[in-house]
């Protein structure tokens, strides 16, 4: 067990973008704390600490790494104006509620983690950002930008808006849909179903998202096969509410003895380098 | 016994024309020059223009058909049933618009009574009406900023070339406003000249498009304001469902970049 665990971080930063309803940054650390003894810093904004000139290049950065058209390989674009005037004004205001833009999430990582790391990655940080933005990546199997929940990396990206719209909801939802049932009729009789913005069990919920960024960071894989398990790579609903809330049990027994191994070393933990390639999780 | 009156006072044919040719000429005349051309007269156009007429700014509206109001008179499927999400029915009571909550953040409206209460408080604010009237280009003055719009008859798009041979004319304004939909007609033509770059709208998303094409709507180029769906096609945002309080809003804020940009200059 020892060996697979390559290296245990001093602490896990938290980090957060825009207004993130129903999300309870705190409880969510003190769980990560309780499970792992790994301790927590909850760091608030991301961009709360930067000066309006670092803001300005960070809004043109990210008007840059708009996916246009999912169907297509991205490409770099010079952006218009008022692109970048909407991210500047996304970027100053900490409780920005806007979404719907898709951004290119491997580029987007690397923003962040410009923004965390500032060009030295410490691997003794395992830094999380939970955004209220939605990211995808490009999936070779159908030449197609998908949206995704996460990106498990240095940083680990969650996306509290891909948890909502990237797993899919019932099949019946979406043929209703199409048969011209109103969304908001829909959303109404299905509730309960799947998570909607502002659900009250998004933490809860997130608490396993926040836990397979983790593993990420100690193992290389974030996943496991288990759909009970809280590290399960769920892709509709039902398996996301299954996995977080109503599976057997919070974690297989595999992964239950990692963390019990974890929590045991962690107040005994040092840094050892590792790489790994990121996870991605719908 | 005595002859019975006539209802209408007798006027004759002719002076029916001259008082058409006349009111026409004299208002086109006044407007060839305006402070804000808006182009499409659909809700964002309307509401755009109704704002800023408001604040007694010369606001024409140039729109290619004979009718006002693009397509605010009918919703989804051809039926006349207009919706608005919240807070879009702040706006319907201000216009003195009727309507019914659907379910939770959902209204909805008569689209005949919603579309014609939109176009008389656009007129009340003293908006006037090129109608009938097709963009044709944009007029660019130093820096290429727009100027005005270069416009012609609509019938005559539909004739062939070979036998009509009509030239446009050319309107100036301090202030263009591009409202005409998914086309985004003006941002294209820009796009022609190699100015600007569009990509097109995205897949539909209701729920996300209408909150960013509110926060996109602003000035594209210099001179040139983009209010509505023709801000979805500009930046490449997803496309919109029928609901109309995007449009409204995006129609409100347009508004409100030109009266600032006005102050400035």
């Amino acid at each position: 067990m020892k060996n697979f665990i390559h290296h245990i971080p001093t602490c896990i930063d938290l980090y957060e973008e825009g207004n993130i309803k129903g999300l309870n940054l705190q409880s969510l650390g003190r769980y990560l704390a309780e499970k792992t003894g790994v301790p927590f810093r909850n760091q608030g904004n991301i961009y709360k600490r930067f000066s309006e000139e670092k803001l300005e290049t960070i809004a043109k950065e990210l008007a840059r790494i708009k996916v246009k058209d999912p169907g297509k390989r991205f490409a770099l674009g010079v952006p218009l104006q008022a692109e970048v005037d909407y991210e500047r004004r996304r970027v100053r205001s900490l409780s920005w509620k806007v979404f719907g833009i898709l951004y290119e999430g491997v580029l987007y990582q690397k923003i962040v983690s410009d923004l965390i790391f500032e060009g030295r990655l410490a691997l003794d940080r395992c830094a999380i950002l939970f955004t209220n933005q939605l990211f995808g990546t490009w999936d070779l199997d159908n030449m197609r930008y998908h949206a995704r929940v996460s990106l498990y990396g240095f940083p680990s990206l969650i996306s509290i808006v891909g948890l909502v719209e990237a797993p899919a909801r019932p099949k019946e939802f979406y043929l209703r849909k199409q048969m011209g049932t109103p969304i908001e009729l829909l959303e109404e009789e299905y509730q309960g179903r799947f998570l909607d913005h502002g659900d009250s069990r998004m933490t809860e919920v997130l608490k396993g998202y926040a836990m397979q960024a983790l593993l990420f960071h100690l193992t290389g894989n974030p996943f496991c096969e288990d759909r009970d398990c809280r590290l399960f790579n769920s892709h509709w609903q039902e398996e996301v509410l299954r996995s977080q809330m109503d599976g057997q049990y919070e974690f297989c027994p595999r992964h239950e003895a990692i963390l019990k191994e974890l929590k045991s070393r962690s107040s005994s933990s040092s840094l050892s380098s590792s790489t790994g390639e990121a996870g991605v999780g719908r | 016994m005595s002859e019975k009156k006539p209802i209408f006072t007798p006027v004759s044919e002719k002076e029916v024309t001259r008082a058409i040719v006349a009111g026409f000429a004299k208002q086109f005349i006044e407007y060839v020059e305006s402070d804000c051309l808006i182009i499409g007269g659909g809700p964002s156009g309307l509401m755009a223009g109704r704002d800023i007429a408001l604040k007694g700014v010369k606001t024409l509206i140039v729109e290619r058909n004979n009718y006002i109001g693009g397509g605010f008179w009918i919703g989804g499927y051809l039926m006349n049933k207009v919706t608005v999400r919240e807070p879009g029915q702040k706006i319907l009571e201000e216009l003195g618009i009727p309507y019914e909550k659907a379910v939770r953040g959902l209204y909805v409206a008569d689209g005949p009574h919603a579309c014609s209460k939109l176009i008389a408080a656009a007129c009340d604010a003293g908006v006037k009406f090129a109608n009938m009237t097709i963009f044709d280009d944009v007029v660019l003055r130093e820096g290429n900023r727009v100027c005005g719009a270069v416009v012609n008859w609509t019938p005559v798009q539909a004739l062939p070339r070979e036998i009509t041979c009509v030239d446009p004319i050319a309107l100036e304004s301090k202030f263009v406003v591009d409202s005409t939909g998914h086309d985004a007609c003006v941002v294209k033509k820009l796009e022609e000249r190699g100015i600007l770059k569009t990509v097109g709208f995205g897949a539909m998303w209701v729920e996300q498009s209408e909150d960013l094409v509110v926060e996109h709507t602003g000035e594209a180029h210099p001179g040139l304001i983009v209010t509505g769906m023709a801000v979805a096609t500009t930046y490449g945002l997803p496309r919109m469902g029928p609901t109309f309080g995007a449009m409204l809003l995006s129609g409100r804020r347009g508004a409100q970049v030109v009266l600032e940009k006005m102050k400035k200059k």
